[in-house]
């Protein structure tokens, strides 16, 4: 039984609508986290999970210790009583109170002897040892964001939610700590939603991977799987996946009058075109079964790996821009012909050949798999 | 003065210590006490109830609490006398009502008392806590409270536990303005016959004519600020507080209608008690006893206010501007002071401040005139200390924290990078001062210039100690009728104060959507705070 899981759940702010329809599943243990362009609805999402913001429609399911409780628009359940713990972006430590009693703030109905033991185990947990008596100004940012930890794990609870938690990290110290932390929640067992729109830390940090635009979930599934297959251009496009190549469908009668290679899915013939045209030639079909795509605005994604120089041939793209980076000189190419519907302007690949900007050259691109999407 | 008064030989200082002094500060003690206590039971349950539950009425509520501001402590006590005393219609309608007799038959509230002079004052001081709490409560940390939600409690005990906490500074300074504002109030004392440390310099001064002995008591009622500032600097000092933004979604106590009914009520009786009752009755009086002859004697002193607080608005806003270009250009460590040093004559009550003027201008004055002698001149008179001159300098000194926060916090806003693009532009520093900051200056100091403006127009203790033979202002005038127990031959003089009073609290209100230029009170609030204070991160 998975842990949470939200139906069709919808918001509305100000008749806004913020979140539309939005299913998820979360099993025990798991660690999902949550992706999207800033404004998507991903933080407005974990504040309806938490209670701060009540939906419109849809219901959340909470499953903690075989005790199945539902919230919908018509019963709520207040965010005290929903045993959800929340690491908050900018951390909200109490800034009147020491480390020790941010700590022990929502286990302060236990008793003195409980509280203490449990302090103390945080403290070792979270190597904070030493500043339990300090205030949270005069911590440093990762010794903060560990008080923030221990404060959401003190009352035990059943979900954390974290808002953008590495956000305010130093870059060189940020993947140590991700590494740390998702150790931590792994042995204490802890299901965890955390929001990002650094896909890296999804990566390094997440079991699970929801891809989230404009209020809905687009995908979700384990990290590589969604990046070997996204189901739609955004959100192959946020994941930074490739550049887009623009295609055209050809027809039957058009591949055999201009000669090209049919693919060789013959039982597949009437129903699936099979070879596209492209600023860079055509691109072949080499897909076990491909889908039926139809619209104006195809696009293929490429990636860098997948454009290769050609010494001879036509040429069929220019030089924009050069960097130096250490898999060697990373090129920008835009095509020769720009008025064209098939024009493209962003395609990049690596090369440890010097090239001169400005520069004509030819390139073939070799895409596999074949990702084609309509971008309309 | 200080100097006048350690050398002081008067023999009435040491009667004074023997006689009543002892009971003076007591009074001091005992109402300053009250007044803050009940400042802060008004203020924080208010700006508690209008912020953080869905009370009716919130809206309107919302801005009427800080009316009262505008109105003079001394008119209220004035026209709540009239109401609640012996002769009253209040206890008139009671006796009739329930056929007592005599004073024996019942026991009424004293107004003219120690606690009815604490009462009449909180009630037009507590907006300063009410304002000043709802900002912080405003400006509160959403993640905090939802961080205490999420931890366990419910939105009653957020408040008591996070929210009141939380707000622990705006209290402090809050409370600190209140203790400076009642320390500093001569009018509202004087009329209840309670005898505090003001109502003892001026009667000192004017009545036994000993400007020595006034001196020395001027100096003790100093040595009672200081503390106070003392100790609000250390308070604060201890503290840090969490830079935070402001955040709409408020989550919000819901309360039953029965309590929704009874909040209601209680803030509405803090704007009624506060502002509306007395300003209606002011009305009243206005319409019953007005004649033109009135008007015509008003004018006159109309005209001595306006005039007055012409000068002094325009020279404070002036050295502000200076002040604070200072500050901000000047690449010396002690930069800051000057600023907070002009600042610091808000702390000092207007009759310390006159007590102060007369004893550095009064020598001055004779030594001009010793050396006109001496130049077989004709005497030029008290030009300094006998004319409007040592009162527009007295009130400039008071006013100046005003104008220097209302002009600073305006210049805080100008981006630090606006400094350096004109240079790099090839413009020197004094094209760009005139192109570039004050342009961008403009609404700042037209509010500062304003709020002075009207602070001065309000200002009675220092103008009635330090005002030339036969000068009146709006104030000076309605107080003598006050004293007199004619108010109503002045109603029209006391309409017009609290109508300028109004003014910068509508200002204000209006310009209170724009976050970081928050309110009069806190411009001062920040004069005071100029101090570096932890920063987090």
């Amino acid at each position: 039984m998975p842990l949470i899981s939200l139906n069709n759940l919808s918001v509305t702010l100000q008749k806004n609508t913020i979140l539309s329809a939005i299913n998820l599943t979360l099993a025990a243990g798991d660690i999902l986290g949550l992706v999207g362009p800033s404004g998507c609805g991903k933080t407005t999402l974990l504040n309806t999970i938490a209670g701060f913001i009540a939906q419109n429609q849809g219901s959340i399911q909470l499953n903690h210790f075989g005790e199945k409780r539902t919230i919908n628009a018509e019963h709520g359940i207040p965010p005290e009583q929903r045993n959800i713990g929340m690491i908050f972006q900018d951390y909200a430590l109490f800034p009147h109170l020491t480390v020790a009693k941010n700590i022990c703030f929502g286990i302060a109905k236990q008793t003195n002897s409980a509280q203490k033991a449990q302090l103390n185990t945080l403290l070792k947990l979270l190597k904070l040892d030493d500043l339990a008596d300090r205030y949270p100004h005069q911590l440093s940012g990762g010794q903060q964001q560990r008080v923030a930890i221990a404060r959401a794990l003190a009352p035990k609870p059943a979900l954390l939610l974290l808002d953008e938690p590495f956000s305010n990290i130093d870059a060189r110290l940020r993947n140590d700590l991700m590494i740390e932390l998702r150790s931590l929640l792994k042995t204490l067992k802890i299901t965890a939603i955390f929001v990002t729109h650094n896909k890296n830390e999804v990566f390094s940090f997440g079991d699970k991977i929801a891809v989230m635009a404009e209020g809905k979930i687009l995908q979700t599934g384990v990290p590589a799987e969604v990046c070997q297959q996204p189901n739609c251009w955004q959100v192959a496009d946020f994941l930074q996946l490739g550049a887009w190549l623009p295609i055209t469908a050809l027809s039957e009668e058009a591949l055999s009058e201009e000669g090209l290679v049919i693919s060789d899915f013959s039982e597949h013939r009437q129903t699936t075109v099979s070879s596209y045209h492209s600023a860079l030639g055509p691109i072949k079909n080499t897909l076990t079964s491909p889908k039926v795509l139809s619209g104006n605005k195809l696009v293929l994604l490429v990636k860098p790996q997948h454009i290769s120089l050609r010494s001879q041939g036509e040429k069929n793209a220019r030089v924009e821009h050069v960097a130096i980076t250490e898999q060697g000189y990373h090129y920008q190419l835009s095509s020769l012909e720009t008025k064209n519907e098939l024009a493209f302007s962003t395609l990049s690949f690596y090369s440890d050949e010097l090239l001169s900007l400005g520069e004509n050259i030819s390139i073939t691109v070799e895409p596999t798999p074949l990702l084609i999407f309509n971008q309309e | 003065m200080l100097i006048s008064a350690l050398t002081s030989t008067s023999d009435l200082f040491l009667h004074l210590w023997q006689s009543v002094l002892p009971h003076y500060l007591l009074n001091t003690v005992l109402l300053a006490v009250y007044v803050v206590s009940l400042t802060l039971v008004f203020g924080v349950i208010s700006a508690g109830l209008i912020v953080h539950t869905n009370i009716m009425g919130k809206k309107i509520l919302r801005w009427l609490l800080i009316l009262p501001l505008a109105m003079p402590a001394y008119i209220v006590a004035y026209l709540y006398t009239d109401l609640f005393d012996y002769a009253g219609p209040v206890q008139r309608a009671l006796r009739s009502m329930f056929n007592w007799q005599s004073p024996q038959d019942y026991w009424f509230f004293d107004i003219r008392s120690l606690f009815g002079a604490a009462c009449v004052i909180s009630l037009v001081l507590f907006p300063y806590v009410y304002l000043l709490t709802r900002t912080a409560f405003e400006q509160q940390n959403q993640n905090l409270l939802r961080a205490g939600r999420l931890l366990g409690l419910s939105p009653k005990q957020n408040f008591i536990k996070l929210i009141l906490p939380l707000a622990r500074p705006a209290l402090g300074i809050s409370a600190s303005l209140v203790l400076m504002e009642t320390l500093a109030d001569f009018a509202t004392v004087q009329y209840f016959a309670v005898n505090t440390l003001t109502t003892a310099i001026y009667d000192t001064w004017l009545g036994y004519g000993d400007l020595p002995s006034a001196n020395a008591l001027a100096s003790v009622l100093m040595l009672f600020i200081f503390a106070v500032v003392f100790v609000e600097q250390k308070a604060r000092a201890a503290q840090s507080q969490q830079k935070s933004m402001i955040n709409n979604q408020q989550q919000v106590i819901i309360l039953s209608a029965g309590q929704q009914f009874s909040a209601s009520c209680c803030c509405w009786f803090l704007a009624i008690a506060g502002f509306l009752l007395p300003f209606s009755l002011l009305l009243v009086m206005v319409f019953e006893y007005s004649t033109s002859a009135q008007f015509f004697s008003l004018l006159d002193s109309a005209l001595n206010s306006l005039e007055l607080a012409l000068y002094v608005a325009t020279i404070a806003v002036l050295i502000a501007l200076v002040l604070v270009l200072f500050q901000r250009l000047s690449r010396d460590i002690s930069k800051n002071l000057p600023i907070q040093i002009s600042s610091f004559g808000y702390a000092i009550p207007g009759t310390v401040l006159a007590m102060a003027m007369l004893a550095t201008f009064g020598p001055v004055d004779h030594s001009i005139n010793d050396i006109a002698i001496y130049l077989q001149l004709p005497e030029p008179g008290l030009i300094l200390s006998g004319t409007i001159f040592a009162l527009a300098i007295a009130l400039v000194t008071r006013f100046a924290a005003i104008a220097n926060g209302a002009v600073s916090s305006g210049m805080k806003q100008i981006p630090a990078n606006l400094d350096l693009a004109p240079a790099s532009l090839g413009v020197n520093l004094k094209t760009s001062l005139a192109k570039v900051h004050l342009p961008l200056l403009k609404s700042s100091i037209l509010g500062a210039w304003l709020l002075v403006f009207v602070e001065t127009m309000k200002e009675l203790p220092a103008v009635l100690l330090l005002r030339p033979f036969n000068f009146e202002t709006l104030s000076t005038q309605v107080y003598q009728l006050i004293s007199d127990e004619m108010l109503e031959q002045g109603a029209l003089g006391a309409i017009l104060i609290v109508l300028f009073g109004l003014f910068p609290i509508i200002w204000l209100n209006s310009s209170n959507a724009k976050t970081d230029k928050t309110t009069h009170t806190s411009s001062i609030a920040n004069a005071f705070s100029s101090k570096k204070r932890p920063q987090r991160n």
